[in-house]
């Protein structure tokens, strides 16, 4: 039924319906009205509470989607327009097989761009997780080149010993915070029964822990450790080889020794 | 012819040209409205993954159905978010992330802001358009604007909206009304 003035109710079902608010066997009625019974009355009203309904589109805050959003979509595109060109072309009788041909082309060449479009995801996802690795080591050079050129670092060299000769530390002791930077380079690692436990040699006492470590297979390893307060002056350090998860006091041998 | 009127007619050539498979026209029509629509649509999905895949949607299907575009029925941004929101609302039924109001999203952070007070706008919309949205919502009452947004961001019917707000039914049809009311007597002129 067309209406010819619009009511309280039936501004409150338009309101309803623009919004989409309505349940959905009351959306289906509604929508039949507007249709089949062709009321320009009701329909010109919804049109227009739902045109006002996007307001709230217009007040979110934007954002971006990534560049590869419209390379997808005009990949798609761009097959589309030329396949839609492709079937305005009447081929002559005898050449059905060649528009045939083309037509599959253009298919596999739209499979191809789907295949590339999943493939580019991929790949801007493993860029992603290179990009953070990336960031994880240019932190850590940071630091290092930190520790090379300021004035308040105090490097000490380790030298190899025994078996280890080739063997090398090299430590960045800033002494107004109390920290150890440390690089070992060509310490081949130990089995998993044993660890390297690096120590404190005071000038006066026992030697103190200081760290257990293991090397990476390339024979490297880097860490940083505070430097006890109440250590007092120190005369060397040093690294042995011990049982998994270090002893109280070193009883391995000395692969590392370095004087401070 | 008020500048609206001309940025309308623009679209309607855009969307024109579309419908001949001119593929710049959707690239020029994207270009305009990417970031409305992608704001839309991340804001009803929540998923930035997901909603990507939909902006794809909604222009593929402005591009597919260009043709039966019916300027009579509505002005080319409506009929856009129109496409930008049915999307986006059946995507957030179908993968079943209809999400609370206490969302932490930290994409959500500014929907609990009042309104008119909201973050950069998209440069594809005129000026005083934006002005006029913002004037618009800032004098709606939470008490209709909160309905309103349930049912457009969350697809919530009239039923569920009353029941989460222990409203009664009938309360809160008249405050979708009102808003609704409301929000076309302001903004007739620029939407």
């Amino acid at each position: 039924m067309k209406h010819l003035q619009l009511t309280e109710d039936l501004l409150e079902r338009a309101s309803i319906y623009a919004v989409s608010a309505m349940s959905e066997g009351e959306r289906k009625d509604y929508a039949r009205h507007l249709e089949e019974d062709d009321c320009t009355l009701c329909r010109t009203e919804v049109l227009e509470l739902q045109a006002a309904m996007h307001a709230l589109a217009f007040d979110i805050p934007q954002s971006s989607p990534s560049p590869a959003v419209k390379m997808r979509l005009m990949a798609q595109a761009e097959v589309s327009a030329s396949m839609r060109g492709l079937q305005y072309r009447t081929p002559s009788r005898g050449f059905e097989w060649l528009a045939w041909l083309i037509s599959a082309a253009a298919t596999a060449a739209l499979v191809g761009v789907l295949f590339l479009n999943s493939n580019l995801r991929n790949r801007v996802e493993s860029l992603s997780a290179r990009l953070a690795e990336l960031e994880t080591q240019l932190v850590g050079q940071r630091t290092t080149l930190a520790a090379l050129t300021s004035p308040r670092f105090r490097v000490v060299n380790l030298a190899g010993l025994g078996t280890v000769p080739q063997a090398g530390a090299r430590i960045f002791w800033n002494e107004t915070e109390r920290r150890w930077l440390c690089y070992v380079s060509e310490l081949p690692p130990v089995s998993n029964d044993k660890t390297y436990q690096l120590w404190f040699v005071p000038q006066n006492g026992a030697a103190v822990s200081a760290n257990v470590f293991n090397t990476n297979p390339d024979g490297s390893a880097t860490f940083e450790i505070p430097v006890p307060a109440d250590i007092g002056a120190l005369k060397a350090t040093a690294v042995t080889t011990e049982p998994a998860g270090g002893l109280p006091q070193p009883s391995g041998s000395f692969v590392l020794f370095g004087a401070l | 012819m008020s500048v609206e009127d001309r940025t309308d007619q623009e679209n309607i050539e855009l969307i024109r040209r579309m419908a001949l498979k001119d593929a710049q026209a959707l690239e020029a029509f994207y270009d305009r409205y990417n970031r409305l629509v992608f704001s839309l649509v991340l804001r009803i999905i929540r998923v930035r993954e997901d909603a990507e895949d939909v902006v794809v949607d909604v222009f593929w299907q402005t591009w597919q159905q260009a043709a039966r575009y019916d300027s009579s029925r509505g002005r080319p941004v409506a009929w856009l978010l129109t496409i930008a929101r049915t999307r986006a609302i059946d995507g957030m039924r179908s993968s079943n992330r209809k999400a609370s109001h206490a969302s932490t999203s930290d994409q959500l952070e500014d929907h609990h802001l009042p309104a008119g007070q909201r973050g950069n706008p998209d440069p594809g919309i005129l000026a005083d358009t934006r002005q006029a949205v913002r004037d618009a919502l800032t004098r709606l009452p939470d008490q209709q604007r909160i309905p309103l947004e349930m049912a457009y961001f969350d697809g919530m019917t009239h039923t569920e909206i009353a029941e989460s707000l222990n409203q009664p039914l009938g309360t809160m049809k008249d405050r979708i009304r009102a808003g609704m009311s409301h929000l076309r007597k302001q903004l007739k002129a620029y939407i």
